[in-house]
């Protein structure tokens, strides 16, 4: 009896469960790293294990279709996971018993205008087209982007890395662009971060405090459902 | 446990089936979401079993993310044709929206208060 060993890792690789496997491995990795070093906005769990799985497939020599025969399925599972979003927005929703005014001034204005201005900018560079579309999707929580930019006319996974890197930055830089433009107020701090950072945003915001994290919150879901609703709509 | 996942997939069916009866191009997940909130707000509490499922799966909610954004590595060419004005755009988006959010929510609280 020969031993193959090339035979057996053709068949684990190419089995549908490895895809799942190795997404499970790679965000356990993302999130050890991330809690290890004290979760820093730039440690982003998710994109560390992109980073991972992307590394093994290369290294392994698959594709992503392999990949993503396994891995759909964790895919399908983020449709029930968005509907359980439902259950914190409706518990944040009492914080909007005071300034609902203001909050949503803000959050239709200054996102309409954050995605405009990113958008525009885009077709002043002259990107491409479907560039451009995706880019509307970038104030939308990474979850609902990939739901979302599809439908707009976009990629799923450029929406992803840009509503990511969005994130990212908005809590690194966030804090210090709402100090110097003299925005003090928790309440506007955290629509601010939501608005503009989504997840991340969030997280940095709880750090500022339980208001500024509510509004975060709260900025952060219905700024979500806006844009899932409105975009594929008007585009 | 059981009977949240049966409710949080009943609701996720009910907004795709509410997405494809209307023709609406929006994402059955996010109206599922809607739908379930509005049954929260109906209801007034939430039901243990919808608050046990989401307690547990919601921190979980990143990992149901990677495979899609795996999907990266088949549109490098996209990223390295546009990977310039796409940085561009996320960073003075994010120096204008940031300050601009913020400014009108401190503006107009000044007025309400």
């Amino acid at each position: 009896m020969s031993i193959s060993l090339d035979s057996g890792l053709y068949q684990v690789t190419h089995n549908p469960l490895f895809g799942i496997l190795l997404t499970l491995l790679s965000f356990k990795a993302g999130l050890y790293i991330y809690q290890r070093y004290g979760r820093l906005p730039y440690l982003h769990p998710v994109l560390l294990s992109v980073l991972l799985v992307i590394a093994c497939l290369l290294g392994l020599g698959l594709s992503f279709d392999a990949y993503y025969k396994g891995a759909k399925a964790l895919h399908w599972c983020l449709g029930p996971v968005i509907v359980a979003l439902a259950v914190p927005l409706y518990e944040n929703l009492k914080t909007l018993r005071r300034h609902w005014l203001p909050f949503f001034t803000a959050l239709l204005l200054g996102g309409s205008g954050t995605i405009v201005c990113a958008v525009f900018i885009l077709w002043l560079c002259d990107a491409s087209l479907v560039s451009q579309n995706t880019m509307w999707s970038k104030s939308i929580t990474t979850a609902i982007a990939v739901e979302v930019a599809p439908k707009i006319g976009g990629i799923a996974a450029l929406a992803a890395a840009i509503v990511m890197v969005t994130g990212i930055l908005a809590a690194v830089t966030g804090p210090w662009l709402l100090k110097v433009t003299g925005i003090h107020h928790p309440a506007a701090q955290g629509t601010a971060l939501g608005v503009c950072g989504h997840a991340v945003g969030t997280a940095r915001a709880l750090e500022i405090g339980s208001e500024a994290g509510a509004f975060a919150a709260l900025s952060m879901g219905i700024m979500g459902i806006l844009c899932a609703l409105l975009l594929p709509l008007i585009l | 446990m059981l009977n949240g996942l049966i409710t949080l997939l009943s609701f996720f069916l009910a907004g795709e089936f509410t997405a494809a009866a209307l023709h609406l191009p929006v994402p059955g997940s996010v109206l599922g979401m809607l739908l379930l909130f509005i049954f929260l707000l109906w209801r007034g509490a939430i039901p243990t079993p919808v608050k046990t499922a989401s307690t547990g799966l919601l921190p979980y909610l990143p990992l149901f993310i990677v495979p899609a954004s795996v999907a990266i590595l088949n549109h490098l060419n996209l990223l390295s044709r546009d990977w310039l004005p796409i940085s561009l755009a996320v960073v003075i988006s994010l120096v204008v929206g940031i300050p601009l959010t913020g400014w009108l929510m401190q503006r107009m609280m000044g007025y309400t208060k």
